[in-house]
């Protein structure tokens, strides 16, 4: 299981590395980050690229800063910087906390943030995140930068908006006043998971004012769980508002069944995932008041 | 039961009661090489000159091998060679098979005509390195015409059934019936027969070092050198060197160690043959080594795949009586062990228990999926499984306690030597002792009035308590007495060890076979010699042979490493000290019978001063060829051909299968579960496991065995199964999703032992390297139907994934909750 | 050939400077490269962690990292663990507590091991049993890794050398 043969280059600046990619787009020229997805994919031999354009050497792409009150994580963040990172935590304590389920520390060293976010696995933590905390995607191609709402983002299984000859070069967190949550459901330790939920809940005066909640492995991309946002708008955050909001985050999902669980297990899971994510949540919420 | 005549068994053995060394958990004398990262495994071997092959798969499960160009590939950069399937079988024959009519289920080392699996052989590329020879698999252009797959065992047995192999006439490899005393009036007088149906899914040993050989040959010699992590280099080699048309005599195996078994290192001869062929037709060396996928999708080993019908016979006391077993096994494509898995599961197949009478059905079915082979336990794990479902069972209709109706069953400890309805023999055991000890470290009392107390709240806690039986130390009948007229009806099954004691007084075992894998051989053999000659154990020098010029030797497997080796040492050493004595006797003047051996030499009873240490005489017998008679040899050293200490014959109408597996441990595991009932989730409270296997020669090391092996048997009731769909592809070909379990799944597991010495072994030493396994898959899913029991849930298929967990508690009428 | 890309790496203390082709996996080119066959292979897609080395102090998998991402890097492989005929810590209690069957997956345990104990020098039973969790045993049912990380950790802590030399004999209770 080696890689197959390509041509490589480390260029040093972001509209270098978009040149590169124009150059070698027909050697399906792709970007390298971490490459903790790439190079396995390679390795596998399922993925070909001719030309790989690292980024390692672009400045600044490593960084972790405040763009007023929006977080914005680099290219070439890894995500056990941005695990360890005090901004994150405090900007965006639910990437902070899906962190921890991302696979392994000794993946976390090597794999981005922005990185899993373009590979858009479905079963995947950071995705999901992106999705529940409206994250923006910052795009450089030949044409200049553009952003891109994570809603319009994720496509398919491993599908986006991004084209073949741009670089995402950040992802943007705007700030979520409330109580998050993570949780995921997974067969073993650092594991895809087989469902997970990423929920943000603000409540004001007993009653939830906000709620953004995204979950990974019931559909083809990370799903926006909208029904369950409105059910919880407005309630109490009691077991029964929850109920509800379970029951309509999870009344129209239509999950593929595979080999870790049926469309019916995987509704199941989601039921027990959400309704822990969203109690967590909320009570975080309570508590931040 | 009918009466057989039996041969008489071996003499009773006296146990030294003052070990010094075995008994101890020193540390493993073989363990500063591996911490150290030099472990020398087959990757890391290079040969000058040494080229890479690499195997291109079948992506189709069942298909007609229409055409293969293999130009491209040949014109790659770095390529030296490509060879089809069809040129294979012209270069090599078969592969070894021990299974009936070899001839109609032909086994190559590449798929000739068609393929019968995805991820079958169909070419190999040998080039400069293992990057140059994958881009030349790419370049190879299979045509293939898709033939229907069989998948599912029980269909393929069906008439009209899409046929694995033409010339067998159907999929059915082998089928039989074995009575073993008078089942039908067991079954007429029995009070209660309690019927299931049982499915064990396919999984397999996935050592994180996959199978190579590194094959060199020289055309001037003719002689074919071979590097292999192959377990069975000394033994089954032969078979090999059949397969490449290379004489036994130019033929020189090495072993290196094996990052890890299981038993799936077991035979491996097909990256033995695809690199001896290829070095063959190159004259250079040529190393072929499994990238992980090849592991486990073209393995020779994945693990059994039974269906079983099972009907036990119980009086209302609780007392069983007999038990029918109809079982279906899934052996894939080919089956080179034939089914010496049910030999396995016969050694030992009414466990514990005093039931009279057996009836074993077995059918063999071939279908479109890798082999079977070899997988800790070898299906006697599966036979435990089967029988403690069964007990389990049968204690729910009768309304007893699952620790009574086994209690009630157990051979008493006065019974042994004991033997089983197939003509096995127990040595000896103490089947109470180990699970009182058990119940004891489990705190079970304790942990079923937690059960009571958390069921209140609406919790599922399960308490499993299983007992089972751990055969070790095969004799070779068990791959034979299946037929009536065998091909090859072998009797032999032996260890080899020399000793020697240079002219300095240090001591060097050299071992022909137990090929390391992590069992430890090296540690074994240490502190058996050293409790031969009073010396340090981390002073022995260890060995290994290869095959030229070599000692008889069989190889690990059925646990049987340590008592062989014992037995081998055991027989050294006493030439060594017959030699010694006579030696030391005359140098001191005195009669030999005057002498004694203590403390590292041979002394005049009673006269402390009179003495000779063996660094003495050892120094005397190389080096001073004067001071002794002449028929006194120079050097001390010795061998010693140890055969297997008790085997019998199985009798010719197979009603009694002989003495086959002899030393026969036993085991209690008692995992505590808690099942979230919503998502399926299965998660450890407590698990307390005690093993009996005789004298312990390194109680931390079992331990350790006992412990890995019983989280392979937490992957194979919870995680892992080789998975095929119905089209026949292997969607689990990655560790991405054959899942194995990691740190964070394990229980703390409180170990015990229990040392009931087998009266027929060196130190009364019983095989235990298997016994996890064997036991923990029946434990869990009887704990995991013990949590379930309120809902009327009883779960009977493994591994128990949350998929499987929650289609039950669904098909229960247990809708997922929402709010709590 | 393809081109080569020249790449320098500092392993175990010592520089190396190399050419080699972007494909090259970090894994193979410590091992044939190198000659350092202390880093294992076990599945080369990131599951296993036999191959687990520390890039930079932080553990990474040599065998989903291509080697011209680690151009400029400090590498430690398990041949840099032991000092000289001492053993490093992790190394002895490995052996003290059986830590190890096969040794299979050892080199990369220890180099995870050894970033845990640096990031939490004290840790709980279950922090070490999560830690190691990203790396695969098959032999051992990991109980005695946890052991000897435990074990570990007060020796790291005090960050003295080996207490006591490694010796080739010895019985341990």
């Amino acid at each position: 299981m080696k890689p197959p043969s390509f041509r490589y280059s480390s260029p040093a600046t972001v509209p270098d590395a978009v040149a590169l990619l124009v150059e070698h787009a027909e050697e399906d020229a792709r970007v390298l980050a971490g490459g903790q997805s790439l190079v396995p994919l390679m390795n596998f031999r399922l993925a070909h690229p001719g030309f790989l354009v690292d980024l390692r050497r672009v400045p600044g792409l490593d960084s972790i800063r405040m763009d007023g009150d929006v977080l914005v994580l680099g290219a070439m963040v890894r995500q056990s910087a941005a695990e360890r990172s005090a901004e994150v935590r405090v900007a965006a304590p639910l990437l902070a906390e899906a962190l921890g389920h991302v696979a392994h520390p000794p993946i976390r060293n090597s794999g981005t943030v922005v990185g899993s976010i373009a590979h858009a696995d479905p079963a995947a933590e950071l995705p999901t995140v992106a999705l529940a905390m409206d994250a923006e995607m910052t795009a450089v191609g030949p044409q200049g930068e553009r952003r891109i709402p994570a809603a319009e983002f994720f496509q398919g299984p491993f599908t986006t908006a991004l084209a073949s000859d741009e670089i995402l070069t950040e992802v943007r967190l705007p700030p979520f006043a409330g109580g998050h949550a993570f949780v995921e459901f997974a067969r073993t330790h650092g594991n895809f998971a087989v469902v997970g939920v990423a929920a943000l809940v603000a409540v004001t005066d007993g009653r939830v004012t906000r709620a953004a909640i995204a979950a990974s492995g019931v559909g083809p991309t990370p799903v926006r769980m909208t029904a369950a946002e409105e059910a919880l708008g407005g309630a109490v955050p009691d077991s029964a508002a929850i109920g509800a909001a379970v029951d309509a985050g999870t009344a129209g999902l239509q999950p593929a069944g595979d080999l870790q669980g049926s469309a019916a297990t995987r509704i199941d899971i989601a039921r027990a995932v959400l309704r822990d994510a969203i109690e967590r949540a909320a009570e975080r919420a309570q508590d931040r008041r | 039961m009918t009466a057989v005549e039996r041969p008489a068994a071996p003499p009773v053995r006296t146990h030294k009661a003052d070990r010094r060394w075995v008994g101890k958990s020193i540390r493993k004398v073989e363990d500063p090489k591996f911490l150290r990262g030099r472990g020398g495994y087959i990757a890391d071997l290079v040969r000058p000159g040494m080229l890479h092959a690499a195997v291109l798969r079948s992506p189709m499960p069942h298909a007609r091998i229409v055409s293969i160009d293999t130009g491209a590939a040949e014109a790659a950069p770095g390529v030296h060679l490509v060879v089809t399937g069809a040129r294979a079988a012209e270069l090599t024959g078969p592969l070894p098979d021990f299974g009936p009519d070899p001839t109609k289920h032909t086994w190559r080392c590449l798929a000739a005509e068609k393929v019968r699996y995805v991820g079958e052989g169909v070419a190999v590329v040998v080039a400069d390195n293992r990057y140059l020879a994958e881009d030349a698999l790419e370049l190879i252009d299979v045509e293939y015409e898709a033939l229907p797959p069989v998948t599912d065992p029980e269909a393929a047995l069906q008439p009209g059934a899409a046929m694995v192999h033409e010339a067998l006439g159907s999929n059915l490899a082998y089928a039989r019936q074995f009575d073993f005393g008078d089942v039908e009036r067991d079954f007429a007088e029995a009070d209660v027969v309690v019927r299931d149906r049982l499915r064990w899914h396919r999984s397999g040993g996935q050592p994180l070092e996959t199978v190579g050989a590194i094959a060199d040959f020289d055309p001037a010699t003719e002689r074919l050198t071979v590097h292999t992590n192959s377990l069975s280099f000394t033994s089954y080699m032969f078979m090999a060197a059949g397969a490449l048309g290379v004489p036994m005599n130019k033929l020189d195996v090495h072993q290196v160690p094996a990052g890890g078994s299981f038993g799936s290192k077991l035979f491996v001869t097909k990256p033995f043959v695809i690199a001896g062929m290829c070095s063959r037709l190159l004259g250079r060396p040529v190393v072929y080594l499994e990238d992980r996928v090849d592991n486990i999708s073209n393995c020779d080993h994945h693990g059994s795949d039974r269906v079983y019908d099972v009907e036990l016979a119980v009086m209302r006391d609780g007392t069983m009586r007999s038990i029918t077993i109809d079982t279906v096994d899934d052996y894939g494509a080919y089956i080179q062990f034939g089914v010496g898995h049910h030999g396995n599961a016969l050694a030992q197949v009414t466990g514990p228990y005093t039931i009279n009478s057996v009836r074993y059905r077995v059918r063999a079915a071939l279908t479109n999926k890798n082999q079977q082979g070899a997988y800790r336990g070898f299906g006697s794990e599966v036979n435990n499984w089967m029988l403690e479902q069964m007990v389990d069972k049968a204690a729910r209709e009768l309304g007893m306690d699952p620790v009574e109706i086994r209690r009630r069953n157990f051979i008493p400890p006065a019974s042994f030597p004991y033997f089983i309805p197939s003509g096995n023999v127990y040595d000896s055991g103490n089947y109470a002792a180990v699970l009182d000890k058990t119940l004891e470290l489990a705190d079970y009392d304790h942990w079923r009035a937690e059960q009571a107390r958390a069921r209140e709240e609406g919790r599922y806690i399960g308490i499993g308590v299983i007992s089972a039986q751990e055969r070790s130390v095969f004799s070779a009948t068990e791959f034979w007495f299946w037929f009536d007229e065998p091909n090859a009806p072998v009797t032999s099954s032996p260890e080899s060890v020399t000793l020697g004691v240079d002219a300095t007084g240090t001591i060097t075992a050299t071992l022909y076979s137990c090929a390391f894998w992590g069992n430890s051989p090296e540690t074994m053999v240490a502190q058996l010699v050293a409790e031969e000659f009073d010396v340090d154990p981390h002073s022995v020098s260890i060995i290994y042979h290869g095959t030229a010029g070599g000692l008889p030797a069989t190889g690990p497997g059925g646990s049987r490493t340590t008592v062989m080796l014992a037995g081998a040492v055991e027989g050294a050493s006493a030439k060594i000290k017959a030699k010694a004595r006579k030696a030391a006797a005359h140098l001191l003047e005195v009669d030999p019978d005057d002498l004694e051996w203590t403390e590292g030499g041979f002394q005049v009873r009673g006269v402390p001063g009179q003495r000779k240490g063996l660094d003495e005489i050892a120094a005397m017998l190389h080096m001073f060829k004067h001071s002794f008679p002449e028929e006194v040899e120079s050097g001390l050293e010795e061998s010693k051909v140890f055969d297997h200490p008790y085997t019998t014959m199985p009798s010719a109408d197979r009603s009694d299968l002989g003495v086959f597996y002899p030393f026969m441990g036993n085991a209690c595991h008692v995992p505590v579960v808690e099942v979230d009932i919503e998502t399926g989730r299965v998660s450890f409270l407590a698990y307390a496991a005690v093993h009996d296997c005789g004298t312990l020669v390194n109680p931390r090391s079992l331990a350790g065995h006992i412990l890995g092996g019983t989280t392979q048997g937490i992957g194979t009731a919870l995680y892992e199964e080789f998975v095929y769909d119905e089209e026949g592809q292997l969607i689990t070909s990655s560790f991405l999703d054959y899942t194995i379990p990691t740190a964070a799944e394990m229980p703390e597991m409180t170990i015990g032992h229990i040392e009931t010495p087998s009266p027929y072994t060196p130190h009364g030493i019983k095989g235990g390297g298997e016994g996890g396994r064997m036991m923990a898959p029946a434990a869990i899913n009887a704990a995991v139907n013990d949590a379930l029991a309120p809902l009327g849930v009883r779960v009977t298929e493994l591994p128990m994934t949350p998929d499987r967990l929650r289609a039950a508690i669904r098909a229960a009428g247990q809708v997922s909750s929402a709010a709590r | 050939m393809t081109d080569l890309h020249p790449i320098s790496l500092t392993v175990n203390g010592r520089e190396y400077t190399l050419a080699v082709e972007p494909r090259r996996l970090l894994v193979d080119v410590l091992r044939d490269d190198l000659g350092l066959t202390g880093t294992h292979i076990g599945c080369e897609h990131g599951v296993c962690g036999t191959c687990t080395v520390l890039l930079d102090g932080a553990s990474i998998r040599s065998c989903i990292t291509l080697a011209v991402q680690a151009d400029g890097a400090e590498i430690r492989t398990v041949e840099g663990l032991a000092d000289g005929a001492v053993l490093h810590p992790l190394q002895e209690e490995f052996w003290n507590k059986q830590g190890l069957q096969c040794g299979y997956c050892t080199p990369g345990m220890l180099l995870r091991a050894c970033e845990l104990l640096e990031q939490t020098p004290d840790p709980t039973a279950e922090q070490v049993r999560e830690g190691i969790a990203s790396n695969l045993c098959r032999c051992t049912g990991y109980a005695y890794i946890v052991e000897a990380v435990l074990a570990a950790a007060p020796r790291m802590r005090e960050r003295t050398p080996a207490q006591t030399p490694t010796e080739t004999t010895g019985a341990q209770a």
